[in-house]
């Protein structure tokens, strides 16, 4: 009890029971400043373990925020990697079967397998067994030098189906930089492939038609060039003939071979024209801007890598034409690429406009408006002649038939500089006129 | 008639052509006039003959096929024998529909032409005949006097003269007398030719 006494921390109050007791006042001081150091003592250990406290208490806190957000990062990132319409999937590369340890949804939808079949399983054999084994191979030997994989390759569904497979994968290191996974991401490309194709195939079919119009435009130049001399002959020869009548016949004879050799080099000509011939137009009711729409779609490649801009401007209320699709393709596609020509050394901005409009009650025009060099005044006359062209590598077919093209459709082809810089070339349609061909 | 007096008209841009198709012709008696362009030949004066046009489908200045057109507006009647050296064929289906006598694809033998040309002429004749004719009844019309043309043209509708008389409130005597002017002026036997006149001249009914 006393000892309790003693340790009455208020050292302001001076215990009298002290004095009482008889001992001595320098003991009672030496007793009391070591009181109070332990006193000091205490109360700091106090606080330090309070702080202590409070200190671990934040870190516990901090760690159950970190791991709470951490596992909502995770829960994210697997919920995207599920929701992607991509196939993703994740292979155990320290294992020597590649086998696959992730697959997500879209992953199981391409390929046709369940969750079960995939995890576990060599990814390789995924692709089905008629696969390019030379692409399968090209990916493993890619991969395994720690590079990245990237390309088309032709895979098999499990039932078998084929699809086109944009596949990307690349290498994922653990931190002392060794392989630990490879990560796919797959896309099935399959439409935009067909899409592709189908664009190939109409625009191949239009320079096909293209190429076979110019031939049997030259081979129609060129019997025309040679038919007249030979009428020309032919009624020289027949004239003479006449005029000798009953007198010379050898020369009458000669005139007869002259005759025969006239016709029948025209015969030549007549069956080349007849083995070329131009084929007839199918003139059927068409919505000219879904033609045009159509068009834009065939040369967009060619625009964007020519570092061309096309727009369109198109009147949606316009009545259906009579026209050949095809011909009219040929017409369009032989305006834009002109005009892509003409823009090829424009140092500004190289913008075409292809805009559709009514005329008036009758007549629809579609004007090709580009940015390009426009057209010198002495070329003006000619442009629509055969052969004349003003590219190095031009046969000057183009515009010639072109023009014959639209003549045929009852309308017209002309071309007219614009006031500030470049060419606008248009051409007119009849509105619901079946041409008189 | 002589061969002399009738005149082929050719237009074509080949020079050539055209020295030739002219010796050729000559050769068989006709009378040659040639062009290379449209345009001369729109404003050569051409005698009233039987003759005919060989045109060249496709020419510097202007498309045969327009030619025809600017012809058939003008009021100049001749038969045409379209001759190319392209063989189109949709030309020359828009040329026959036209009224073309024939389309020949050159070179074309010298039979075709004159067979193309003989059928040409016979019609230019006819249409010369009928244009004569026409001319003559307009010129026997315009000796008529203005109440003499009036009673013409109600006769040529098949009105009687009494009818006459009333619509127009003059004595049935007075018409009788113009009528027999008419007739006598249009030199006209019967009625019937009378009104046959009318039809050829395109007399119609007076403006009410």
């Amino acid at each position: 009890m006393k000892t309790t006494k003693k340790k009455n921390p208020n050292p302001q109050r001076k215990p009298r029971i002290l004095k009482k007791s008889g001992i001595s006042k320098r003991a009672r001081n030496a007793e009391r400043v070591r009181l109070e150091g332990l006193v000091s003592d205490l109360s700091k250990t106090r606080d330090n373990l309070g702080e202590k406290v409070r200190q671990q208490t934040d870190e516990i806190k901090e760690g159950v925020d970190k791991q709470q957000r951490s596992e909502e990062q995770i829960y994210i990132r697997t919920k995207a990697m599920e929701s992607t319409a991509d196939g993703i999937f994740i292979i155990d590369a320290q294992k020597p079967n590649f086998p696959v340890i992730y697959a997500n949804q879209s992953f199981q939808a391409m390929t046709g397998y369940g969750k079960k079949e995939i995890v576990g399983r060599n990814y390789f054999l995924l692709y089905g067994a008629d696969a390019d084994p030379r692409i399968v191979e090209e990916i493993k030997h890619t991969i395994h030098q720690g590079k990245s994989f990237h390309r088309e390759m032709l895979s098999f569904r499990k039932d078998g189906n084929k699809y086109w497979n944009l596949l990307r994968i690349a290498p994922v290191r653990n931190t002392r930089g060794a392989i630990t996974h490879y990560v796919g991401i797959q896309t099935d490309v399959t439409l935009m492939r067909q899409r592709d194709l189908e664009i190939k195939d109409h625009r191949e079919e239009l320079l096909h038609v293209t190429r076979v119009g110019k031939l049997a435009e030259f081979v129609s130049s060129l019997a025309h060039e040679i038919n007249q001399p030979l009428t020309a002959i032919l009624s020289y020869a027949q004239a003479a003939k006449r005029m000798l009548t009953n007198r010379e016949p050898q020369l009458q004879e000669i005139l007869q071979y002259i005759i025969n050799d006239d016709q029948r080099a025209a015969e030549v000509i007549r069956r080349l024209r007849s083995l070329l011939k131009k084929s007839d137009p199918e003139m059927k009711p068409l919505d000219i801007n879904a033609l045009i729409n159509e068009t834009v779609v065939l040369i967009a490649t060619d625009v964007t890598l020519r570092n061309s801009v096309l727009k369109t401007e198109l009147d949606s209320n316009l009545p259906l034409v009579y026209g050949d699709r095809i011909q009219l393709q040929q017409v369009l596609l032989n305006l834009i690429s002109n005009s892509l020509d003409a823009m090829e050394s424009s140092q500004n901005s190289r913008e075409m406009l292809i805009r559709t409009s009514r005329k008036d009650p009758d007549t629809i025009v579609v004007a090709v408006k580009d940015s390009g060099c426009g057209i010198p005044a002495e070329n003006m006359k000619k442009l629509f002649n055969h052969f004349f062209t003003s590219k190095p590598d031009g046969l000057g077919m183009g515009l010639s038939i072109s023009r014959s093209i639209m003549e045929a459709h009852g309308g017209r082809l002309d071309v007219e500089n614009n006031p500030d810089r470049g060419a606008t070339f248009y051409f007119t349609i009849p509105i619901g006129v079946k041409a008189a061909l | 008639m002589n061969k002399r007096e009738q005149i082929i008209y050719i237009v074509d841009d080949d020079v050539s052509v055209c020295r030739a198709l002219k010796l050729l012709l000559k050769s068989h008696g006709f009378k040659v006039e040639t062009f290379a362009h449209a345009t001369d030949f729109l404003a050569f004066k051409h005698p009233k003959v039987p003759s005919c046009l060989v045109l060249d489908i496709r020419l510097p200045d202007i498309n045969g096929l327009s030619l025809q057109e600017v012809i058939a507006r003008r009021g100049i009647v001749i038969p045409i024998i379209f001759i190319t050296g392209h063989g189109d064929i949709s030309m020359s289906v828009k040329a026959m529909k036209a009224g073309a006598i024939d389309f020949l694809p050159k070179p074309f033998t010298e039979k075709k032409l004159l067979n193309a040309i003989t059928l040409a002429i016979s019609k230019s004749k006819t249409q010369n005949k009928k244009q004569a004719e026409i001319a003559k009844i307009k010129c026997r019309i315009s000796t008529l006097s203005p109440r003499e043309l009036e009673v013409f043209r109600f006769v040529a509708q098949g009105m009687l003269n009494k009818q006459i008389a009333s619509k127009r409130g003059i004595s049935l005597q007075t018409i009788k007398v113009h009528r027999g002017r008419v007739m006598q002026k249009m030199q006209a036997k019967t009625v019937t030719e009378l009104i046959h006149f009318a039809q050829k001249a395109g007399i119609t009914s007076p403006q009410e």
